[in-house]
């Protein structure tokens, strides 16, 4: 119960968990602290907590060399300590409609073949790895704030639909604000969390590639997907690539380095002719309405049905005028 | 003595008979208005005298009463300055008494007598018509407005050949009729746009069903120029609109000299700093039209459309809704047609970068979300065809002009005959495909009535019988997308 202490005790006093038991007001603060009345204080908010130690506690988070002295969950279910491959997605929180594209479907088919996909929350990627997740199955997030929280807003309804089929964590007891200092330390958990940690996009300096450092100082596989030359959001991950990461095309570059078999997804339907010649129009390059019409060959008013149809089939997205191809797993087969 | 003119004012759009009565008694002189006029109506004295004198007439040297019935009607503008001229020469009998019997007149008069023309000339002339008055003096400038109005004008250039014309039957020289242009040249046409088909195509279903539509896409790549042209390719106004949209811009004193009827739809363009006021009405002082009643019949259209106030925004609702504002001021209250077609232009993000490559946005995540909130769900919804307009490559800007708005509003113009007619019905492929879409997509019970309305007008341009699904899917493809209405 110690640690339950020291972690609320660093909520109400604002101190850094870490510097917490050596604080003369703490000794004070534990005397006085009712560990049971708390705890069920906590169950009737639908939270918990996972002290280490407790057989709950993931074993990877609890061999790297600060891991936290507990987890606050919030979830439906128990926290489930050893799913058989972690992978954590990453990236910048201002992405490009390309980077929130891959995310989301690398996120959803690692989670259709077995892996738990775990992330901060955040905006951009991170918000995007959930989503995908999410379409396959549960998901897990790390907040850098108190568990209670639902940071950013923007993301409440993602958090609730986390909680209710995934799981949301946090060493941050209730009523902890969000810090900029304390992301970092989240970074910590995301990364110590997972088996490999895949860089999305990320500019030069970057809270995903303080991630990734941490990753690979933990001896955590580093993955990275790579992204458009010209783009600054592609340079913190082509520079992972150059050192040495491996590149990701899909999730079966991912699943490979984990060593887990990759399940194939639902085939796609064969498509009318019309509808399979614009696609493949898009397959050549993310493009404009007009590209896809000249590439296709077909006037602008068939094009726009024939991409909305697919839109409709979830075989091509669309975001800010521009139509791409849905990452599929299928595309990957034979290499 | 005592003399009585007939004009008419105008409160908000409709005319109101107003009696101009002058008594001229013996007393040390003096000239008085009575009769809730404001400032530029009591100024009429000034004129009125200066007027008449330059006219080589006499002004009385009496106590002169002038009154405006009914006194509790307030009266604003000039207007009245030529019916005062004229009631005061009758009652100095400088005019014959029973000149002014079955004659209107109103006009504003310059200090040398000139006649000068006043907003509003249609419908005032129109209020004479209901009045059973055959004749209106009125400025020359005025004239086609009046004639117009079905009355006949008495275009006179000065207060002498008013009095010549009611002393002695002199005939004023009538004022050539305004030719009836069917185009006016400052509608730019849709040749000038290259590339940019998608565009083109959303404002060819806009025009057939009167959809009302947002662009949005990084600066330069064409918005504004595309909804400059919708104007362009809509069908011209029929007799009924055309009268309508004329007294309408005839009151905001916004009609051209000698234009006649206005057979073009109007475009109103009002910028983001223009007041609630201004664009929904009454703004100024009195119940004046504002930009929604201008744009009646025609296309309101806002550039930059999260950057006009909320309050702007918000007040757009009612005339959407109902095609109407009401206007409640102390002058009293009106209320004003504003069946407009909206069309309206924003960026993705709040430097304008965001959709264009080259551009590095660098807009946080929050402040792109909060230049997206400044657009009310309830307004988003209103807009049946959302367009993201990415920036045109060099290539297309290369490429060869487009077609004429001539040749896109011949088929506008058969597409809402159609329409008209009988609206297409929706086959079972195309109802399965919308269900589908339903499902799949985020789209509301509102945004499926939207596609479903869209569709009909694809359909109308296609010259199809019934709503088929390639229709329908195209007519998905304008639908907001999560970028916008998250």
């Amino acid at each position: 119960m110690n640690e339950l202490a020291a972690a609320v005790f660093a909520a109400e006093s604002a101190a850094h968990v870490v510097d917490v038991p050596r604080s003369r007001r703490f000794a004070e603060f534990r005397r006085t602290f009712d560990a049971e009345a708390y705890l069920r204080r906590l169950a009737a908010n639908g939270l918990a907590w996972v002290p280490r130690g407790d057989r709950r506690y993931p074993p990877r988070l609890d061999a790297i060399h600060d891991p936290p002295l507990g987890l606050f969950v919030r979830s439906r279910q128990p926290l489930e300590p050893a799913p058989p491959a972690v992978v954590a997605i990453v990236g910048a929180r201002a992405c490009t409609p390309y980077g929130a594209d891959v995310a989301r479907t690398l996120a959803r088919d690692l989670t259709r073949a077995g892996a738990l996909v775990v992330s901060g929350l955040a905006r951009g990627i991170d918000g995007a790895a959930h989503r995908g997740a999410l379409e396959a199955g549960g998901t897990l997030a790390v907040l850098g704030c108190g568990i209670d929280r639902d940071y950013p807003r923007a993301h409440a309804t993602l958090a609730a639909a986390i909680s209710e089929r995934g799981w949301i964590v946090s060493e941050y007891a209730p009523g902890v604000e969000p810090a900029p200092w304390r992301f970092p330390a989240r970074n910590r958990i995301v990364a110590g969390l997972a088996d490999a940690v895949v860089v999305v996009e990320a500019r030069e300096r970057s809270g995903a590639l303080i991630t990734a450092d941490l990753a690979l100082e933990e001896g955590r596989e580093v993955l990275a997907v790579p992204g458009e030359v010209h783009s600054h959001l592609s340079r913190g991950a082509h520079n992972l690539l150059r050192a040495g990461a491996t590149l990701v095309r899909g999730a079966e570059d991912v699943l490979e380095v984990l060593g887990v078999e990759p399940v194939a997804g639902p085939t796609r339907p064969a498509l009318e002719g019309r509808l399979e010649r614009v696609l493949a129009a898009v397959a050549v390059g993310a493009c404009t309405a007009e590209e896809a019409a000249s590439r296709a060959a077909v006037d602008i008013a068939a094009a726009g049905a024939a991409l909305a149809e697919l839109e409709v089939l979830g075989t091509v997205t669309q975001t800010e005028g521009i139509y791409r191809e849905v990452m599929c797993s299928a595309a990957l087969s034979g290499t | 003595m005592l003399a009585r003119t007939v004009t008419h004012s105008l409160v908000g759009l409709d005319p109101r008979r107003v009696e101009v009565e002058a008594h001229l008694q013996r007393g040390s002189p003096a000239f008085a208005i009575v009769g809730l006029a404001d400032r530029a109506c009591q100024e009429a004295k000034e004129r009125v005298r200066s007027g008449i004198t330059s006219a080589e007439l006499e002004f009385p040297v009496k106590r002169i009463t002038v009154n405006l019935a009914p006194a509790g009607l307030r009266k604003e503008g000039s207007a009245f300055d030529l019916p005062i001229a004229l009631a005061v020469l009758a009652a100095s009998e400088q005019l014959p008494a029973r000149a002014l019997d079955g004659v209107a007149a109103f006009g504003e008069l310059a200090l040398d007598g000139r006649v000068r023309p006043v907003p509003g000339a249609l419908v005032a002339a129109e209020g004479a018509r209901r009045a059973r008055v055959e004749k209106v003096v009125c400025a020359a400038d005025s004239a086609p407005e009046v004639a117009l109005a079905g009355v006949e004008p008495i275009p006179v250039r000065h207060l002498a050949e008013a009095v010549a014309y009611l002393r002695d039957g002199y005939e004023p020289p009538p004022v050539p009729a305004p030719a009836q242009t069917a185009s006016t040249p400052d509608v730019p046409d849709l040749v000038d746009v290259r590339g940019q088909e998608r565009g083109r195509r959303a404002l060819e279903i806009a025009a057939a069903g009167g959809h009302n539509m947002l662009l949005a896409g990084p600066p330069g790549t064409g918005k504004t120029m595309l909804a400059r042209r919708l104007p362009g390719i809509l069908p011209p106004l029929d007799d009924e609109a055309a009268l309508e949209v004329t007294r309408i811009h005839s009151v905001a004193g916004a009609l051209r000299p000698g234009c006649g009827l206005i057979r073009v739809p109007p475009f109103r363009a009002p910028h983001h700093t223009a007041s609630a006021a201004a664009v929904i009405g009454g703004g100024g002082r009195g119940l004046r039209p504002g930009e929604v009643t201008l744009a009646h019949r025609g296309v309101l259209y806002l550039d930059e459309l999260p950057e006009f106030p909320r309050a702007v925004l918000e007040a757009l609702r009612q005339p959407l809704e109902d095609g109407v504002v009401s206007i409640v001021r102390v002058e009293g209250r009106a209320i004003f047609p504003a069946r407009f077609q909206l069309v309206a232009t924003m960026n993705l993000c709040p430097c304008g970068g965001r959709g264009d490559a080259a551009a590095q946005c660098q807009c946080t995540p929050q402040r792109v979300e909060h230049y997206r909130e400044r657009l009310s769900r309830a307004l988003l919804d209103r807009f049946d065809l959302v367009l993201t307009v990415p920036r045109p490559r060099g290539a297309e800007l290369a490429g060869p002009a487009g077609e004429s708005s001539a040749d896109v509003s011949a088929r506008v113009a058969a597409a809402r005959r159609r329409l008209a007619a009988a609206p297409p019905p929706l086959n079972d492929a195309a109802a399965g495909l919308l269900t589908h879409a339903c499902e799949r997509l985020p789209l509301s019970g509102r945004g499926r009535a939207r596609v479903a309305r869209v569709a009909a007008a694809i359909a109308a341009l296609a010259g199809a019988e019934a709503i088929g699904s390639d229709h329908v899917a195209e007519a998905l493809a304008y639908r907001a997308p999560r970028e916008i209405a998250p």
